[in-house]
């Protein structure tokens, strides 16, 4: 439940979700596959996640901020999340994937950072949606 | 929006255009990129660079400025170094992103029978693109001695030479700073990658000198017609990126203390002088030597992959090394005073005129080395700082083309292989990871780099001094 959303040097995401805390699982999974294929990530290991903020555009950043975070530094490629709770500072959950390999798991781009450039986070009549930005 | 022409390649957006603005924005463009230029939000982005508490002078727009977050890319603001805020918006995530350009002792006659064996050498030996690990392999100590000693440590430590160092901008290291300012976080991020291009519009290209515009500059610069030149961009890789992620996290929560707000977040900023300043300051400094230190090992590597196709005798010299993604305290004349300054400096480039001591001696005479890459198709420049740059942009130009598709248009119904041999009917042989990479990148992407240098030196902001063709891109 996303869409890539166009920016003339960088790259945005639009995620839905019945709930925040799918908003926040497909947000993650949308950032993820922006970056890598993952038709062949197994979600075989599980990861703990979790980040604070001080308000919901914050902790958004940061949730996804922490998914780079695996990605870039961990080598992990995380494709399946579970939000178990999201209070008005801190989201806590659990992940899903596996270390990278570039044979399996095609590099797509470098994503550099979560940015709060046009960061949009809504709640609709029965659903949530969130608009971010992304510096590749 | 009130854009009204000052002359033939300046505009201004006067202060009263919105709430909030504090100074005047002051746009470098032709009429025909001033067109282009507000397709996007980069002209309300630069509007809101003006409301920076703080900021002395207009907030500048370059004619490759192009929409980014917070800062439009292309974008230069200064603030004052005692009651003014230092944003990490106005520095980007790639922390001295830069360019790189050497002279090699080979003519295009000479590399273009073996050009294949080149590129395919260069893409071998210089890791691009998200998998890559580079070959600096250092631990967290040695990390630590790279964050303080910037090219230095790298020189030190085998990759290059001592001449190199007296060729980059600030010998390639900044003071300042204490490497634990920067989170165990990005040095994660960022140890194994130094040495690697990265993705995106970074690059290693082959080109050769087309052009000579100023032949005394040349000289200078030991660059003649048809030489090979060799340029590198890239930057701070994961460590620069985090430590802008950290930073904007900590202003935004500490912006409310000190009573700032800002049009757009990604603008967070904090006074220069306060705790959160000085250590964002601190930690971009280590980011920038961090970046100086990978711009040189990438050097190395070419040096040495133009040593194995040539042999041993071809040699690389440092025309100069420019960053592009920075904040620097400098001193300029602000209403007949000078005064120290930061100068934020978000996709633009650092241009000071002859005599200025920042500049290394051999340079001295004809003005600090602007080196402006364009798109892989088309052409890159080596310009020179100018007096009226001093005077009208704290000392600073643009830093490329400009992009101007976004780039899922540019991938839209184009395919990768007929970019590829339609680029090769040019003489350029490109080799990328991806091949989205390749049609990201396309020429049509971007803006004139023709047009855009036409501004910048009829402007009288930066002189040209030679015009550079590509022959072989390599990229993330």
């Amino acid at each position: 439940m996303f869409e890539v959303l166009e920016h003339t040097a960088d790259i945005g995401l639009r995620a839905w979700g019945e709930t925040k805390e799918a908003l926040f699982e497909n947000a993650a999974i949308g950032m993820v596959s922006l970056a890598v294929d993952i038709a062949d990530v197994e979600p075989r290991i599980a990861y703990p996640i979790a980040a604070s903020g001080t308000d919901l555009d914050s902790l958004l950043v940061n949730w996804l901020s922490e998914v780079l975070y695996y990605l870039d530094a961990q080598h992990v490629v995380l494709r399946k999340f579970h939000v178990e709770q999201i209070t008005a500072q801190n989201i806590v959950g659990q992940a899903w994937g596996e270390p990278r390999d570039p044979a399996r798991h095609r590099p797509k781009l470098i994503i550099k950072g979560v940015t709060y450039h046009q960061l949009r986070i809504a709640e609709q009549p029965e659903s949530w949606c969130a608009e971010v930005f992304l510096d590749i | 929006m009130e854009l009204r022409a000052l002359d033939r390649y300046r505009f201004r957006i006067p202060r009263d255009e919105r709430l909030g603005m504090r100074t005047d924005v002051i746009v470098y463009a032709s009429q025909n990129l001033i067109g282009q230029i507000r397709k996007d939000l980069s002209l309300e982005q630069a509007m809101n660079v003006a409301t920076l508490p703080g900021i002395v002078g207009p907030s500048l727009a370059m004619p490759d400025i192009h929409q980014g977050y917070g800062f439009p890319i292309g974008g230069v603001a200064a603030t004052e170094w005692e009651n003014g805020v230092v944003s990490p918006g106005g520095v980007g995530f790639d922390i001295n992103c830069g360019v790189r350009s050497a002279a090699t002792s080979l003519t295009e006659e000479e590399v273009r029978p073996k050009l294949r064996d080149l590129v395919h050498q260069l893409f071998r030996d210089v890791p691009s693109g998200a998998g890559g690990e580079g070959p600096v392999r250092i631990n967290g100590r040695q990390l630590d001695e790279v964050l303080a000693k910037g090219a230095r440590w790298m020189v030190e430590n085998g990759y290059g030479e001592e001449r190199d160092l007296e060729f980059a901008e600030e010998n390639g290291r900044l003071e300042e700073l204490d490497p634990h300012d920067v989170s165990s976080r990005a040095k994660e991020r960022g140890r194994p990658q130094l040495g690697t291009i990265g993705s995106g519009n970074h690059f290693v290209e082959v080109q050769y000198v087309d052009e000579i515009h100023n032949g005394e500059a040349a000289r200078a610069m030991g660059i003649e017609k048809k030489q090979v030149v060799v340029m590198i961009h890239c930057g701070s890789r994961g460590l620069g990126h985090q430590v802008c992620t950290d930073y904007v996290g900590q202003m935004g929560a500490a912006m409310k203390r000190h009573n700032i707000s800002m049009p757009d977040r990604q603008l967070a900023c904090a006074p220069i002088q306060s705790s959160e300043g000085q250590t964002y300051l601190s930690a971009m400094r280590a980011s920038a030597n961090f970046a100086w230190a990978n711009r040189q090992a990438v050097m190395q590597s070419v040096r040495d992959a133009f040593r194995k196709i040539f042999g041993k005798s071809v040699k690389l010299d440092l025309i100069y090394d420019v960053c592009h993604n920075i904040a620097k305290r400098e001193k300029h004349v602000v209403n007949g005073k000078k005064t120290d300054v930061l100068v934020h400096r978000k996709g633009a480039t650092r241009a000071f005129p002859p005599g200025h001591r920042s500049i290394p001696g051999a340079y001295r005479e004809v003005g600090q080395p602007v080196l402006i890459p364009g798109s892989m198709g088309t052409a890159s420049w080596i310009l020179t700082g100018s007096q009226a740059a001093m005077e009208q942009t704290f000392g600073s130009v643009c830093h490329g083309a400009g992009r101007l598709l976004s780039r899922t248009a540019a991938r839209k119904g184009r395919d990768a292989k007929q970019v590829q041999s339609r680029l090769e009917e040019d003489g350029i042989i490109v080799r990328s990871e991806s091949r989205d990479g390749i049609l990201e990148e396309i020429p049509e992407a971007y803006k004139d780099v023709d047009e855009v240098i036409e501004v910048v030196h009829q402007a009288g902001l930066a002189v040209k001094v030679a015009r550079l063709r590509p022959m072989g891109v390599i990229k993330g």
